[in-house]
């Protein structure tokens, strides 16, 4: 039992690597393949006037060796931590990501959190009271609010609850008195409250249909059926017997969020100018920086990657089937 | 009550109508890009005004700040949008149903190594990636649909894959191999016809996704820039202060119109899944229940 456990965190922790390796060989093609090479785009002038600089630079940074062996030192610079240096910012990529990193948090985990309890509530609700009025009712926002992209949410937030009623800031994370008497938390919140709340609204309808779905597929189990006949209580068979099953698979539908969420981000963050990673990605688009992208990507597939395991973890306390079976 | 008159109401229009008029929406919006140059008096990249000029009669929706018709840039942009999405689907849900059917079909190891494969696919997250490969490759639409096609292919491929597991076992498909019928002649005849309607409904639900994300690109400013599309005038509009001027027929027109489409293509979606799977329609909740 215990070694099949082992077995199966390894598993997954191998396939956690391997998902990264593939990312970071993704991202040094793109390196390679990169028109013209690092110096020329780095300091054009200097390699036309001094070829021989040239060289000693290629010699200086390994790029005059087997293509293997520059791979391999690609992906060990990776895991310690060197992700490379930002054209437009001339500092450490990593380091650039790292401090954007805490604002997108600050904005993506309550966006989370909010929008899986919403989702997940009115779901279970709405397939609960499958077929009646309500759950019509609730299945046709949901289409409506999951069809409308976005960023027009976001633009359409800050057309109404900033410009016309002035009750939110129309952007930026502080407003300019936080240059006297520096940050404070709560001005943060009032300006972050309406990029969370756009966020929450657009990522609900996704974990609201799987969980209709869910819940559908639960009641016509035989269990239900069999609940039902024995005379329970209907309030007992949704707490005890339909609403735990599925909730199940939710957990991995969750982590399948995160990705959606990163995503949505970038146009949330870039439309409300939130000093994140959104609009980070945004600068370094606009001004082609091609290893500061790189290093977002990888940081948002480190993200993902954190997010799955997590949920696999999960799934296994929560299920006990696949603890020990041969899991996919 | 207001809120159970709507809901009544819902009820009594039926889902049937919000597919028809799903297609109703699409089916003009194809027109409109077919038919772009009749609709216009203006070229789309002609000056033909005064720069920010308000709504009349002559510029149905004003200028914009290079005195180009808004009007005539919103109708010839309905082209984009619907080719970035219907190609970007198309080419997604043909990789996904080539490779969700292979590896369904043959199971074992087949089925272990493509899986694994899409599994990994779609860990990494795609959009972030597409934002890589657009600054590298600088590509136009074509280049663009193909790029989001294969990238988000694995999303289809993994739902095939299982429907397309469950008809293998299936005694007319068993049936087929035992009467020595090629692998690729049972695949393309005997199950590719029963997995058709579910492959309709990824595409069409991937074309909505797709024409998002087209128009996001454009948005974040990495679109094709030699063609006219939505997001693009949203992010011109949005950089050029339309929102400051209170310029609504400027940034509103566009954003409105993908919002339009998408809503058209969910209704199409859910109609045709609403067929597919009877377990999900309200009108047989005695029946599972």
């Amino acid at each position: 039992m215990k070694s099949l456990r082992n077995n199966y965190f390894f598993k997954r922790i191998t396939y956690c690597l391997l998902v990264f390796v593939i990312s970071m060989s993704i991202t040094f093609a793109v390196l390679h393949l990169m028109p013209g090479n690092y110096i020329q785009s780095l300091l054009p002038y200097l390699a036309d006037i001094n070829p021989e600089f040239s060289e000693l630079f290629k010699a200086k940074f390994g790029l005059d060796r087997p293509i293997i062996e520059q791979y391999l030192m690609y992906l060990s610079n990776i895991l310690q931590g060197n992700w490379g240096y930002s054209f437009q910012y001339g500092a450490p990529v990593l380091d650039v990501i790292t401090e954007k990193l805490v604002w997108t948090l600050i904005i993506i985990l309550p966006a989370t959190i909010l929008s899986v309890l919403a989702g997940i509530a009115i779901g279970a609700y709405s397939g609960w009271k499958n077929g009646s009025n309500t759950d019509i009712c609730l299945l046709n926002t949901m289409v409506f609010v999951g069809a409308v992209p976005s960023y027009w949410w976001a633009i359409m937030a800050i057309l109404v609850f900033s410009y016309s009623l002035g009750l939110f800031p129309l952007g930026g994370f502080v407003s300019l008195d936080a240059l006297f008497s520096g940050i404070n938390p709560i001005d943060v919140l009032h300006h972050a409250l309406l990029p969370i709340l756009v966020l929450t609204l657009s990522s609900i309808p996704g974990t609201y249909y799987f969980m209709r779905n869910s819940m559908l597929m639960t009641l016509g189990e035989g269990y239900i059926l069999t609940a039902r006949a024995k005379g329970v209580q209907e309030r007992d068979i949704l707490r005890h017997h339909a609403l735990k099953n599925a909730m199940l698979p939710m957990i991995t539908i969750v982590s399948l969020q995160c990705a959606h969420m990163i995503t949505g981000s970038i146009f949330i963050e870039t439309i409300f100018s939130w000093p994140g990673m959104g609009l980070l990605t945004f600068d370094a688009l606009s001004a082609r920086d091609l290893p500061l992208l790189e290093g977002i990507f990888l940081m948002d597939t480190l993200v993902v990657i954190a997010a799955n395991f997590v949920a696999d973890i999960l799934y296994g306390v929560a299920d006990p089937r696949v603890r020990v079976g041969s899991h996919g | 009550m207001a809120w159970q008159i709507l809901a009544s109401g819902w009820d009594l229009m039926d889902r049937e109508i919000f597919f028809r008029a799903g297609l109703a929406i699409i089916g003009s919006a194809m027109l409109i890009a077919i038919f772009a140059p009749f609709l216009t008096a203006y070229a789309p990249d002609e000056f033909c005004g005064m720069p920010l000029s308000e709504p009349s009669s002559d510029h149905l929706l004003g200028t914009n700040d290079l005195g180009q018709d808004i009007f005539s840039r919103l109708i010839y942009g309905t082209r984009a949008t619907l080719i970035i999405g219907f190609l970007g689907a198309l080419i997604g849900v043909a990789t996904g149903t080539l490779i969700g059917t292979v590896a369904g079909y043959y199971g074992g190891r087949t089925d272990e190594v493509i899986s694994r494969f899409m599994d990994v696919m779609m860990t990494i997250p795609a959009f972030p990636l597409l934002l890589v490969l657009s600054v590298l490759l600088s590509p136009g639409i074509y280049v663009i649909s193909l790029l989001m096609g294969l990238l988000g292919g694995s999303h289809s491929g993994r739902v095939i894959r299982s429907q397309v597991l469950s008809i293998a076992e299936t005694n007319h498909i068993l049936g087929s191999r035992a009467l020595g019928l090629s692998d690729a002649y049972i695949m393309a005849r005997h199950i590719l016809p029963n997995i058709m309607p579910l492959i309709t409904v990824k595409y069409v639900f991937s074309a909505q996704a797709f024409m998002l994300m087209g128009v996001g690109l454009g948005f974040l400013g990495i679109g094709d820039v030699s063609v006219i599309d939505w997001g693009q005038m949203i992010n011109h509009a949005y950089s050029s202060g339309a929102f400051a001027l209170g310029m609504w027929w400027w940034i509103g027109p566009p954003g409105l119109a993908v919002t339009v489409l998408s809503i058209g293509l969910a209704m199409i979606g859910f109609g045709l899944e609403e067929r597919l799977n009877p377990r999900l329609s309200h009108r047989n909740v005695e029946a599972t229940a």
